[in-house]
């Protein structure tokens, strides 16, 4: 008890002795977080697009109303003997119902006014050769409607066809660009608030020599002299931490939820997928602070 | 207590600080080690506080060979029954009397009813038990050296260094330091101080070791200076 109220009294003491360049560490450590925070909710928000526009799948099969049981075994087997074909998932049109009220739950215009029965139950279908799409369209006899760009079958009960797997790659595409874009500005900033903690750890080693060398001379274990400097490390990424976690709230307080109802079909991330990535900060915050600390201190490491 | 068996400290500069020097030291002696300026006064006294290894030879402190411990807690421990007092009085000028003393307790984890009870104590001892919430450069230089010697002794240390611990100050007052040292020695402690002070070795009359460029040139019992 005592020696954690030294440890916690040395570190308090070493920031506030230390404090522009404390504040640099964690005003660094903060955009570092925050941006890395960033890149994982810009990955968060295309994924939800992509479920939005897609269902996470590459071609969708629509089944013609009524749809007969016997239609539905058949297709799916016949689906699934193709080379082309990874996997065939049936969706009813329970399924299809609920899964669009979920997609549209911030916009009750559309899941109160749209009755369930105008969903049709489909077949989604996971390709395992993408560029082998033919083969689906040929078995279900499927021609594109040159005026309204679907694709119909004369295949009987199936509705229509949707390819999704140029959307897909321009999604991922773009998913790529931009969350690699911010994580490359991240993990640059990171590194530099990696430094920076590092550097002020030093710099309270070197302005607190004295004391260091009076703790050495009585007969202080190396631990005892360094576990301050960590904890101080330790505090610095956890207040940027902090500050990046509130941010990235804020940001989706002021900034996603005025978009909100806006663009219908666009899906927009929610407070839990801010709360989903606060352990990664948390986790990288950590990592900054265990480097920084090893880097720092290690010029102290002799007794 | 102490004792150096052929010791020889090469620096990698490839100064030679000592050259085969046997030392023995009881325990509750009070040794002074003379010598000029680079004769190895200090080394010898880093060599007993493990902040050097011997290049050669054995260095044994209260029956531990220094040269074998470990960093993580054998030198540490080494230097709690070690007291260490300098010229320089190295006081931290931001805290007070009583916390320059009660840091010395704190830093190796003693609780706080130990401290409370021993800085008083201690500087009671010293003769500083009015000045415990003074700062250091409220203090003479004299004062300022009770303080440190406090500090050393304050854990009940074995052994107490002494490096030039009046070189900073009046004759008058070296004697005040002088007294006090001998009032540490008497209850036990084995005390020995490294000196230019030709005065104060005269007037003790206590073992004298005198080094010169490396080497033991004399040892000698109720000894003087030169």
């Amino acid at each position: 008890m005592r020696r954690i109220e030294f440890y916690f009294r040395e570190t308090a003491a070493g920031i506030r002795r230390n404090g522009i360049m404390a504040f640099a560490a964690m005003s660094t450590a903060f955009i570092a977080l925050f941006l890395f925070g960033l890149a994982l909710i810009i990955a968060r928000e295309i994924n939800l697009v992509i479920e939005a526009v897609t269902g996470n799948v590459q071609v969708a099969v629509y089944l013609s109303d009524p749809v007969r049981p016997d239609t539905v075994t058949r297709l799916q087997t016949e689906l699934q003997a193709l080379p082309a074909v990874a996997s065939v998932e049936y969706e009813n049109k329970d399924e299809a119902c609920a899964r669009a009220k979920k997609l549209f739950e911030s916009n009750p215009a559309i899941t109160e006014n749209v009755p369930c029965e105008v969903y049709p139950a489909s077949f989604r279908v996971t390709l395992a050769d993408t560029s082998q799409y033919g083969q689906i369209t040929a078995r279900l006899a499927c021609e594109p409607d040159p005026t309204t760009h679907d694709i119909t079958c004369s295949e009987p009960g199936v509705l229509k066809v949707l390819d999704f797997r140029d959307i897909l790659d321009r999604l991922s595409a773009i998913t790529r660009v931009l969350r690699n874009g911010v994580l490359f500005i991240a993990v640059v900033t990171l590194i530099s608030a990696t430094v920076l903690v590092a550097n002020t750890l030093r710099m309270g080693m070197f302005a607190r020599r004295k004391e260091i060398g009076i703790m050495r001379l009585v007969g202080a274990t190396n631990w005892r002299i360094r576990v301050p400097f960590l904890i101080e490390g330790l505090v610095e990424a956890l207040v940027g931490a902090a500050l990046a976690i509130i941010t990235l709230f804020l940001v989706k307080v002021f900034v996603v939820d005025q978009l909100r109802g806006r663009i219908v079909w666009l899906p927009l991330i929610r407070n839990g997928d801010v709360l989903a990535i606060t352990p990664w900060i948390l986790i990288a915050a950590a990592g900054v602070a265990i480097v920084a600390g090893t880097i720092g201190i290690r010029r102290f490491l002799d007794v | 207590m102490i004792s150096l068996q052929n010791v020889t400290k090469t620096y990698k500069n490839g100064v030679i600080a000592l050259e085969s020097v046997s030392i023995e030291i009881e325990k509750g002696e009070f040794v002074f080690v003379v010598g000029p300026s680079g004769s190895g006064k200090s080394t010898t006294l880093r060599l007993l506080l493990r902040e050097e290894e011997p290049s050669t030879g054995e260095v044994f402190v209260a029956g531990k060979n220094v040269v074998r411990l470990s960093s993580l807690g054998g030198i540490p421990k080494l230097r709690r029954n070690i007291g260490c007092v300098f010229q320089d009085f190295k006081l931290l000028q931001d805290k007070t009397v009583f916390e320059n003393v009660s840091f010395a307790l704190e830093v190796i984890g003693k609780p706080k009813h130990v401290i409370d009870a021993r800085v008083p104590e201690i500087l009671d001892y010293v003769g500083l038990g009015e000045k415990l919430n003074n700062y250091p450069d409220e203090l003479s230089g004299g004062e300022q050296q009770r303080v440190s010697i406090a500090r050393a002794c304050v854990n009940r240390p074995l052994v107490l260094l002494a490096d030039e611990p009046t070189g900073n100050l009046d004759p008058n007052t070296s004697v005040d330091i002088m007294r006090l040292l001998d009032k540490v020695n008497k209850i036990g402690t084995t005390v020995v101080m490294a000196t230019h002070d030709q005065a104060i070795v005269d007037a003790m009359r206590k073992r004298v070791i005198e080094l010169d460029r490396g080497k033991v040139v004399r040892d000698q019992s109720r000894g003087v200076y030169s």
